[in-house]
């Protein structure tokens, strides 16, 4: 285990220096600047509007910082070759894989605990504690780990940058259109479609589960209330499975 | 060639081929033909040949980057795929990168933990090495504020971190200047000298006379020949030389066979077996010979031969002796 932790604080290290993470956090701080912005401008409700451009806030920021490391690291590791002196190293390609999984989510926590320290704190300070933010927050959290495992698995397997990125691009935007894809598989489609929705709704992963801003205002909800252990059960079965996937992708690989 | 303990690597039927799986242009390219090859511990082994010859497909079969499509590796009487053997193993690539933002201390001290460094073991060691590849200075610096031949340093570096017994280079000396050739070939040496096996690919031919004991020449995906470099050395007749006269009277040369030559080059070229023979002759014709140089280094002219380009060296050494 201590090589898996040698690899993710160097994938930390690696990661939060690279200029792209800092031009991000700058983009991430002006997300927070506006949406502080437009709950003040806004009439009623600014509470609401803070909460809900926020949480999308982070989920967005989530994404993109991970499609940015996937990006960096896949020009690094594949194309200049860097990753071929870390495997010729008494490293196995599961320690490798793990190790960037668990570096990359690292980085994404970074930015995440930035910001929700930062709304959180804005949300206790003028509209008094409000937990069901702090679990929203949790569960981006949580999704990010099933994401970056996913889309390191992808990476594994993609012969591009652009691939890569554009996969884990569509796995998270189709993962939150789950209960919609449900909807049109219950209207009876054509065989092609019916079997595009079926491999979409059975292969990628269901990213509602970690998704509590649309419920965030329902009376009967309470943190106690939620079914934590059907969501980690959920996210590190898929998250395991995803590994694995990787990891026998990284085992076959050729690298020419 | 040698009994397999004291064979560091143990190649049998290895060949490679790549399948290019473009749906608009399918085909298969053999890298490797099936080779046999050994190489003995504690000694230098040099690989030669041309770009696209399969030296870099070959140590990249040996340590385990590529699946060969037939045959096996032995690396130190094991499998590549087996930590205990990688800890046991160093490999620089040609121009080896690293992340931009990391220093070179930090790099290594990354590098040596996977090698099971820890503590104050570790820190010693990083110490070491910075000093044998001689970026104490430097080591703070960022890799993004190195140069090219800084770059090169830090990859012998962390092929050394983690004292191998056996170091796979592919390209070692590429990019560095003249004063960088010379400090790796004294690390290569230093490193021959406490026993380490060095297996290398290269283009720079006169590196694998200074440094090695074995040279193998592979060409077309074809081991041509495997050979002692002191063997290769005993070849010189083969080579080609330039004999240079000063101030000879044209008279003198009446009826030498390279009196044209000689009066309109001040000096002719003249093959290693005919050598003794012209330069007794000049002897007794009483002319002075000012220098008898070779016109290719022994490997080179080794080399090529090997994969029958002769024609190429008479060419360079016409080259040559005209300038």
């Amino acid at each position: 285990m201590s090589r898996v932790a040698a690899v993710a604080w160097f994938s930390f290290r690696e990661l939060v220096r690279s200029k792209l993470l800092v031009v991000w956090l700058l983009a991430v701080g002006l997300l927070c600047g506006v949406a502080y912005l437009l709950a003040y401008l806004s009439y009623g409700e600014p509470l609401r509007i803070f909460m809900d451009l926020g949480l999308a806030g982070l989920e967005a920021a989530g994404l993109v910082v991970l499609l940015l490391e996937l990006a960096v690291t896949y020009n690094t590791d594949m194309e200049q070759k860097a990753v071929f002196l870390q495997l010729t190293k008494p490293l196995t390609r599961g320690e490798y894989l793990l190790g960037r999984v668990v570096g990359f989510w690292m980085v994404n926590c970074l930015v995440l605990l930035g910001m929700t320290l930062f709304i959180g704190g804005f949300i206790a300070f003028h509209h008094g504690q409000y937990p069901l933010f702090w679990v929203a927050a949790a569960l981006v959290m949580i999704q990010m780990f099933l994401l970056t495992t996913l889309g390191l698995a992808y990476q594994m397997i993609a012969t591009s940058m652009v691939g890569t990125v554009l996969f884990t691009f569509f796995t998270s935007i189709l993962g939150h259109t789950m209960s919609q894809i449900r909807w049109a598989l219950e209207r009876k489609p054509d065989p092609i479609l019916r079997f595009l929705l079926n491999g979409t709704y059975y292969l990628l992963p269901n990213l509602e589960v970690f998704n509590l801003k649309d419920r965030l205002y329902d009376p009967t909800l309470t943190t106690a209330a939620l079914p934590w252990g059907d969501i980690a059960l959920y996210a590190f079965g898929y998250s395991f499975a995803a590994f694995l996937v990787g990891w026998w992708a990284l085992e076959k690989r050729e690298f020419h | 060639m040698t009994s397999p303990s004291e064979t560091a690597l143990r190649v049998r039927n290895l060949s490679k081929i790549y399948r290019h799986n473009n749906p608009f242009k399918r085909h298969r390219e053999a890298a490797l033909q099936p080779l046999d090859l050994d190489v003995p511990s504690h000694q230098a082994f040099g690989l030669i040949g041309l770009n696209g010859a399969g030296k870099t497909t070959l140590v990249k079969i040996l340590l385990g980057l590529l699946t060969p499509t037939t045959g096996s590796v032995e690396v130190l009487g094991g499998s590549i795929g087996s930590r205990v053997i990688r800890a046991r193993v160093g490999y620089l690539p040609e121009l080896p990168y690293f992340p931009r933002q990391m220093t070179a201390r930090e790099l290594l001290a990354y590098y040596g933990y996977l090698y099971g460094l820890r503590g104050k073991g570790l820190t010693a060691r990083v110490e070491e090495i910075l000093e044998i590849v001689r970026l104490q200075k430097a080591s703070g610096y960022r890799i993004a504020e190195y140069s090219k031949g800084m770059q090169q340093r830090v990859g012998i570096a962390q092929a050394l971190i983690g004292k191998p017994e056996l170091i796979l280079c592919d390209e070692p000396v590429t990019g560095l200047d003249p004063v960088g050739y010379r400090e790796v070939r004294e690390i290569f040496l230093e490193l021959k000298r406490t026993g380490t096996t060095l297996f290398f690919n290269t283009h720079v031919l006169s590196e694998v006379e200074k440094i090695c004991d074995w040279v193998g020449v592979l060409h077309e995906g074809v081991l041509r020949r495997v050979a002692r470099v002191s063997e290769v050395m005993a070849e010189k007749l083969e080579m080609d030389y330039w004999v240079e006269l000063t101030g000879v009277a044209a008279d003198r040369l009446q009826g030498f066979a390279h009196a044209e030559t000689a009066a309109r080059s001040g000096g002719f070229q003249v093959s290693g077996r005919e050598l003794s023979g012209v330069l007794g002759d000049l002897s007794a014709r009483g002319i002075t010979v000012s220098g008898v140089r070779p016109l290719s280094s022994l490997v080179e002219s080794f080399f090529l031969r090997t994969i029958g380009r002769e024609s190429d060296l008479m060419f360079t050494n016409r080259r040559e002796a005209r300038s």
